[in-house]
């Protein structure tokens, strides 16, 4: 993950993010995921928790090597900041359908992607229920090809676009089409957050245990 | 050559006339265009090195230019409500809709750090959460409390007797400018319509003082110009009881001021406090000049001139002098034009082009208009009235030139005695009434929260120098120097935020408030703040990305710009010592410096403009009467009504401000029109062969009558400044009043006594008169 600040500087931030789906007839109830911080050096070892509850606040557990212990953390929201980044949880681990009411707006959009090719898509309005939400408007292309988001702009309360989400890269990777690059940039906040995913696996027999607050506070072996 | 230009403008006034007229009225639509404009960037040129040091600082931490609402409840408990924190929270998220809002900070957006209990399975936890959360899980009572407890919002969101909370407003600084009254009117709407029964709503902050300066400009313009005219027109009328003189007098005023304006726009030059003031300038001068003018011809119709005879005399008499008189103070205004402050460089050009203007409308506009006009060979009322007295006056100063000197040298000693006590200070809330809305909000927030002014330090190094553990130390060291001025009322660093978040991931209560030994610790504590968005945006202002800059935050109760410029120096200093050898730069920056940066060369530039000035006038008088000996005359009575006028503001308590110092260069700009009117006269007369006396009396009756007529009028329009409810622009009023007073003594009887007493210096005969003046 490469941080860009309003006055061009970055900051690469490496981690990895494991996560488990959760719900009716699976092993936990809710999903869970943790991400470790591999890199810069003075947050190695940090690990972020969260378990997922249906009816419930989240819980979010967070290990601070340079401490030692792990700590709770309280619940952020879905349009929160992930980890410091300009992507919000909800960008990451994706969001509540109920959340939003849709309205397809042109079912002939075209998305030209980063190499030149041009695809057909969906252009998708998604107005969240939260009159209060940070984020209340957003207006994706979706392709048709491929059931996956690519671009995405996102209105704030004042009805400006602050931020726009662009796919760079898209693989099938285990047969599940994947964002493997893709940018988020905050136009108010003069900020850019790219992230690049360099190894995903899906399927690989994760249990309910590699998501406890023992294993949070294992860190990196 | 005053009577070759008269040659000249004679077959061609009206050609010149004509297009005085057409240039007015082509200007008179850019005139309207004119923008009001006080902000920084009318002040500072994007190339001054204070500017783009802010500019530096405002790219890394976002502007510091704020607006301070400040709630006051009308009690403790009416504050530690719910219905106060609701409304609180619908005021902050409607401001956040708002154009330009960058950032809101309230009870409603801030954000506390809490320990969370132990569970069951031993773990704590930390919680950075809104503060206003609180009020549905714990009670409004509740979040108050925990908000006083916080040491971050304690005295600057809430006050320390919980009865006043703040709602601070940053903006997108490259955006505000340009719709600021708007968002401000829109801001208070909504303060307004949300205020709970009983509160009171009070605005303060850099730019809701910006803003009331841009509304005292247009006061200044629209409310106090048709007064003035109107005042200054019934003095004319009163004076020469002549409608067509006072029609023409004022036609050429508004010519005038039509030219200054319109190439003042033309130039693109916008206006702000400072440049309001070229409009009484060019007002006064212009009457002064338009006065001398009418007289002359009046006088040379009288004596049985042809109206083209009228006009060649008045001209052939007064050009050299007018021009004189405008081109010293045309030079000393232009002197400002290198200033590195944009204000005062358009200023000083624009205040150069209308006394220029003055004088060009007054020896081509006024003497063909009263050329075309039918003479009227009555004498005027003033004549009569001021003939007796002024003869006595000149009597009196021929024949006590020791007494009118002497006390003269009493007046001028007290007068430098005050001179002693005056104090160069810009308060810009001081300015204002105590009962007006800025002096209220001042009160209330100076008093109550965390004070309307402020600076920051900005601190400089390496990527991840900021999260040194020794780094922070000395910030903590800094902070606790700077808090120990008595102005000051909050100072906040990094440190404080490392030390809170510490405090609570430790469980030590405030044992734990302390900054970690490592870097490592410093680091992950200060992520786990930016897990939450608030405390991520709250600290991005703070600390950049990657923790190579650091701000510390100063907040100050409203002061003397002066005074606080001493404070920046001082505290430029401690943070260069605190930081030595470090690695680390520190740069003071922030819209307090800067504004107290501006006034301080805003007085001082106009003190070195008025000097340059008085310099300038004597080589001009010199250039005039070629005479070494007339220059070292009009130094007396050029620099007395100066003195006076400044010694009368130190024993009143006037501070030498961005106002009250243009005095000086208006006072200069009259005060030597009369010098070099009566030095003229009086050589003039000697050249005749009269005796001093009589050529003092002569000097006395005749230019002396127009120097009390210009100081009449004048007066009479510039007092009606005293009623604004702008201090400045009242001082303005009453001391530009006094000055022309203080001229006209000086001089009718300063300048004749000091020729008397040194006859043989001053009063030579000067060999037999040019033929350009002998028709006089």
């Amino acid at each position: 993950m490469t941080l860009v600040d309003r006055r061009g500087r970055t900051r690469e931030r490496a981690l990895v993010i494991t996560g488990l789906r959760g719900g009716p007839g699976r092993p936990v109830p809710g999903d869970r995921s943790l991400v470790r911080f591999t890199a810069p050096a003075d947050i190695r070892g940090t690990g972020f928790l969260v378990w997922e509850h249906r009816d419930a606040d989240d819980e979010r557990f967070l290990y601070l090597p340079a401490l030692g212990r792990v700590r709770r953390i309280a619940g952020s929201e879905a349009q929160e900041s992930f980890v410091g980044s300009d992507f919000t949880y909800e960008d990451i681990g994706g969001r509540e359908l109920d959340d939003y009411t849709y309205r397809l707006l042109d079912e002939d959009a075209v998305w030209e992607a980063p190499d030149g090719t041009r695809h057909p898509a969906w252009r998708l309005e998604s107005t969240s229920r939260d009159a209060n939400a940070r984020f209340t408007r957003i207006v994706s292309l979706v392709r048709k090809d491929v059931p996956i988001a690519v671009h995405a702009a996102i209105f704030n309360r004042r009805g400006e676009q602050q931020k726009t989400f662009d796919a760079r890269k898209i693989e099938r990777i285990d047969g599940v089409w994947t964002v493997t690059e893709m940018t988020m940039t905050d136009a108010l906040e003069g900020t850019r957050t790219d992230l690049r995913v360099d190894k995903a696996e899906y399927g690989v027999g994760l249990r309910p245990d590699d998501f406890s607050r023992v294993q949070l506070e294992r860190g990196i072996r | 050559m005053s009577a070759a230009l008269a040659r000249i403008l004679w077959p061609i006034r009206w050609a010149l006339t004509i297009a005085l007229v057409l240039g007015a009225l082509a200007f008179a639509p850019a005139v309207s265009r004119t923008t009001i404009d006080n902000d920084l960037t009318s002040w500072f040129s994007p190339d001054a090195p204070v500017y783009q040091q802010y500019e530096r600082f405002r790219e890394e931490f976002g502007g510091t230019r704020t607006l301070i609402v400040a709630l006051v409840a009308p009690s403790r408990d009416a504050l530690f409500t719910r219905e106060a924190f609701d409304a609180i929270d619908r005021i902050s998220n409607a401001i956040d809709r708002v154009e330009t809002v960058e950032r809101v900070s309230s009870l409603s957006t801030a954000t506390v750090v809490d320990a969370l209990p132990v569970d069951a399975e031993g773990i704590g936890g930390i919680e950075v959460r809104p503060l206003i959360d609180d009020v549905d899980a714990k009670g409004a009572v509740a979040a108050a409390e925990r908000a006083l407890d916080d040491a971050l919002l304690r005295g600057d969101l809430i006050s320390e007797d919980g009865t006043v909370a703040a709602v601070i407003v940053s903006f997108d600084e490259a955006r505000i400018d340009a719709v600021r009254g708007g968002v401000i009117d829109r801001i208070h709407a909504i303060v307004d319509a949300e205020l709970p029964d009983g509160f009171e709503a009070f605005y303060n902050g850099s730019l809701e003082i910006s803003e009331t300066y841009n509304r005292i400009t247009v006061q200044n313009q629209t409310k106090f110009t048709p007064p003035i005219l109107l005042l200054t027109l019934g003095a004319v009328y009163v004076m020469f009881r002549s409608a067509r003189k006072t029609a023409l007098t004022l036609a050429a005023i508004l010519v005038s001021v039509l030219w200054t304006l319109g190439l003042y726009s033309l130039l693109g030059f916008g206006f702000n406090v400072l440049s309001s003031m070229i409009l009484p300038l060019v007002v006064v001068l212009a009457l002064a000049d338009d006065v001398h003018i009418v007289q002359h011809f009046d006088h040379a119709i009288r004596d049985g001139a042809s109206s083209k005879e009228a006009f060649h005399r008045a001209i052939t008499h007064l050009a050299a002098p007018l021009f004189g008189a405008s081109a010293t103070t045309a030079l000393g205004m232009l002197s400002l034009a290198t200033s590195e402050v944009v204000a005062v460089r358009t200023f000083g050009i624009g205040a150069a082009i209308g006394v220029m203007v003055d004088f060009a409308v007054s020896i081509v506009f006024v003497p063909t208009l009263l050329a075309w006009m039918r003479p009227e060979s009555t004498q005027p009322p003033q004549e009569r009235w001021f003939l007796g007295p002024l003869t006595r006056v000149a009597a009196f100063s021929t024949s006590h030139p020791r007494a009118i000197l002497g006390t003269a040298l009493a007046i001028a000693l007290m007068a430098a005695a005050g001179v002693t006590r005056l104090q160069v200070d810009t308060n810009h809330i001081a300015f204002f009434s105590r009962t007006h809305p800025l002096g209220q909000s001042a009160t209330v927030i100076d008093g109550k929260l965390g004070g309307v002014y402020g600076f920051q330090i900005m601190l400089e190094g390496e990527p991840g120098s900021m999260q040194q553990p020794d780094t922070l130390r000395r910030m903590d060291q800094l902070a606790e120097r700077i808090a120990a001025f008595p102005e000051v009322r909050k100072v906040t660093t990094l440190a404080d935020y490392v030390k809170r978040i510490n405090r609570e991931l430790e469980g030590r209560g405030e044992a734990g408030a302390v900054i970690p030994e490592t870097p490592e610790t410093i680091a992950q504590e200060l992520f786990v703040f930016t897990l939450a968005d608030e405390g991520r945006h709250e600290l991005s202002r703070v600390v950049s990305s990657d923790a190579s800059a650091a701000q510390i935050s100063i907040k100050l109760q409203a002061m003397s710009s002066d005074r606080l410029f001493d404070y920046v120096a001082d505290v430029e200093r401690f943070a260069v010592e605190t930081f030595a050898a470090t690695g680390i730069t520190t740069t003071v920056t922030g819209s307090g410096k800067l504004f107290a940066e501006l006034d301080h060369y805003l007085v001082t530039s106009q003190i070195t403009s008025f000097a340059t000035a008085f310099v300038t006038v004597f080589g001009v008088i010199f250039i005039v009467f070629r005479s070494w000996r007339y220059g070292l005359l009009a130094i007396i009575p050029n620099l007395f009504p100066v003195l006076a006028v400044f010694g009368v503001m130190g024993w009143l308590d006037i501070s030498l401000n961005i106002a009250t110092v243009m005095v000086a260069s208006v006072a200069l700009g009259i005060v030597d029109d009369d010098t070099i009117h009566f030095i003229s006269r009086f050589r003039l007369e000697r050249r005749r062969g009269v005796t001093v006396p009589q050529a003092i009396h002569a000097a006395t009756i005749h230019e002396g009558r127009a120097a009390l007529t210009t100081a009449l009028i004048n007066s009479a329009g510039f007092a009606v400044l005293m009623m604004s409810e702008y201090k400045p622009s009242a001082w303005f009023g009453g001391m530009l009043a006094l000055t022309m007073v203080v001229a006209f003594l000086a001089e009718v009887f300063i300048l004749p006594a000091t020729i008397v007493l040194w006859s043989r210096l001053f009063g030579q005969q000067g060999g037999t008169p040019r033929p350009a003046e002998a028709v006089t």
